[in-house]
């Protein structure tokens, strides 16, 4: 997850040392998230490419300005929606979309069986039910989760109430525990039986 | 509460969110529900793990958007080679190349400064920028910390930190006994440093119990996971997973300060001979009461003093900080007779007449001190 500290460094070093070396990791660290926050929106992988070249132009050329905002994650994350939505509005191919409508793909939900008590089967259960999650819950989740956003942030970008990002919140990790509760009622099972015989 | 506050409450926890109340709360909820824990250590460690990221990709990505630039006539040059041509424009960059590096520098040595090193003995710091926190023997408190993690501290007890804790560090040190639960902070990890080993954090919830008088400073995991490195090896790392209890002997960690101390002053290598074969630490896993789910080790935030095959010597010590009293054995078989029980709203009194019960001896109060013979 990117930090605004790691951020704010790198700005500063592009700001006042031109530092190419800062300029390049900032690009790295950001791109791949921007990348999939503007294919969201956009639907189009070249046209999502297209605008994170053009937010680090922007960067670029704004860069001694860029040193005094707060949390400069947020502005990334603005400024990708507000270009997208410039965008589309320019094709006149459609209105805002509003996020419901966004095509967001998870890539967190990572496992490690070594590490984590669950089996094969209950990983692919929480899978599933990540991807049964609603547009707008898993838009939420993952700004949230993957993105590094504060809940406020969301709900500004979103244009949704921060209640609303609590509550989506909480729908969707009792989900993901709801499949592991199952699991520990069958491993009790299975050990009861075991005893038995 | 309602089960909706509950999940509220733990994605505001995970994402860091939560304020010092809600975690307050969700913490007491956790604990009427041990059915939750299964669920709850998965989904900390789940929201903890990222993928690995495709950097060709980006790489790829960066060459195109260098192009693009180019093309736009937006150059940005490697340092001082296109610059150098023009002197008053080197003197400039070169100026604030010299300001960005100083600010790198001082972030770099933010990062370097290490708690353990750089940790001074309280007394030579200004009194005024650290914050102390003492419970005498015999009560118990809770403190919230600036971030909001919650700290329980056991009798006797003392912790200390600095005043400008969570700006640019979380560190603390902790004499005696204390049950942590860390708020998530992936910058700015939690650090505990006792007198013999020093924990990491991230944001999880655990119990270190580091009495100086006692032989063991055992760390013990609920959820979460931990990094614990013993003082002077520093390259040894430990990591804790969940349910398990480090045990580390104090007198090694002593012993090797005191030589590292040595050869510090005077410049002479100093090893002090130990025995050959001898346990340094051990990890074991915590045991959870059948019946409901509790962890002896961190009993006492309850307000209960639980031992399980527990000494007489050891649980003495224990009931002399709680009772805030002195005991003395007298009588070796007796301090080695191992017991179980729990101590809830007994007085001492009725503490030792309940034990007397299992053990057969005879007790004698004066004052403060209880003398314990056959």
């Amino acid at each position: 997850m990117p930090a605004n500290e790691t951020i704010k460094r790198l700005l500063a070093a592009v700001a006042f040392a031109a530092d190419q070396a800062a300029y390049k990791e900032l690009f790295l660290l950001l791109h791949g998230r921007l990348k999939q926050f503007a294919y969201s929106i956009l639907k189009s992988q070249e046209e999502a490419e297209e605008l994170v070249s053009d937010l680090f132009i922007k960067v670029w050329e704004k860069r001694k300005q860029l040193t005094h905002i707060e949390s400069p994650l947020f502005y990334f994350y603005t400024t990708a929606r507000n270009m997208a939505y410039n965008r589309l509005s320019r094709q006149k191919r459609q209105q805002k979309p509003s996020p419901d409508e966004w095509l967001v793909r998870l890539n967190s939900i990572y496992f490690d069986p070594e590490q984590l008590m669950m089996t094969e089967e209950m990983m692919r259960r929480i899978r599933q039910a990540i991807d049964d999650l609603p547009p707008r819950c898993r838009v939420i989740f993952k700004l949230v989760k993957e993105d590094g956003l504060r809940y406020k942030e969301v709900a500004e970008l979103l244009q949704l109430s921060v209640k609303t990002v609590e509550a989506q919140m909480a729908i969707a990790l009792r989900r993901l525990a709801k499949c592991m509760e199952l699991e520990i009622n069958q491993l009790n099972i299975k050990t009861t039986s075991l005893k038995k015989s | 509460m309602s089960q909706e506050q509950y999940w509220i409450l733990f994605s505001k926890k995970l994402s860091g969110e939560a304020s010092a109340a809600e975690l307050a709360v969700l913490e007491q909820m956790v604990q009427e529900h041990p059915e939750w824990q299964y669920a709850i250590q998965n989904l900390e460690d789940l929201w903890k793990r990222s993928p690995e990221e495709d950097k060709t990709a980006g790489e790829d990505a960066f060459m195109l958007h260098l192009q693009r630039m180019q093309e736009l006539n937006l150059s940005i040059e490697d340092n001082g080679r296109a610059r150098l041509i023009d002197p008053v424009e080197k003197k400039r960059n070169f100026r604030w190349y010299w300001a960005a590096a100083a600010v790198l520098v001082i972030l770099a040595g933010l990062w370097i400064l290490d708690p353990f090193t750089s940790r001074k003995p309280i007394t030579t710091q200004l009194i005024s920028s650290v914050n102390e926190i003492s419970t005498r023997p015999g009560s118990k408190s809770k403190v919230q910390l600036p971030d909001g993690s919650v700290v329980w501290l056991n009798a006797g007890s003392t912790l200390t930190y600095n005043k400008d804790f969570g700006r640019e560090n979380r560190e603390v040190t902790l004499t005696g006994e204390g049950f942590f639960d860390v708020t998530k902070d992936k910058e700015k990890p939690f650090i505990i440093s006792t007198e013999s080993i020093k924990i990491k954090v991230l944001g999880t919830a655990f119990n270190v119990k580091a009495y100086p008088e006692d032989k063991k400073t055992e760390t013990s995991l609920i959820r979460g996971s931990i990094e614990v490195t013993i003082r002077n090896r520093p390259n040894d790392k430990i990591i804790l997973s969940p349910s398990e209890k480090l045990v580390v002997e104090n007198d090694i960690a002593r012993v090797e300060n005191r030589d590292r101390e040595w050869e510090r002053r005077t410049g002479n290598i100093a090893r002090t001979e130990l025995p050959a074969i001898r346990t340094l630490m051990s990890i074991n896993k915590l045991k959870y009461n059948p019946v409901d789910s509790s962890v002896a080790e961190v009993q006492w935030v309850n307000n209960k003093l639980v031992f399980r095959d527990e000494a007489f010597r050891e649980l003495a010590v224990r009931m002399e900080r709680w009772y805030n009293v002195k005991i003395e054995i007298n009588d070796e078989r007796i301090a080695d007779e191992r017991l179980n029980g729990i101590f809830e709203t007994e007085t001492i009194e009725q503490a030792l007449g309940a034990l007397k019960e299992f053990i057969p001896f005879q007790y004698q109060k004066e004052g403060n001190t209880i003398l314990i013979y056959r």
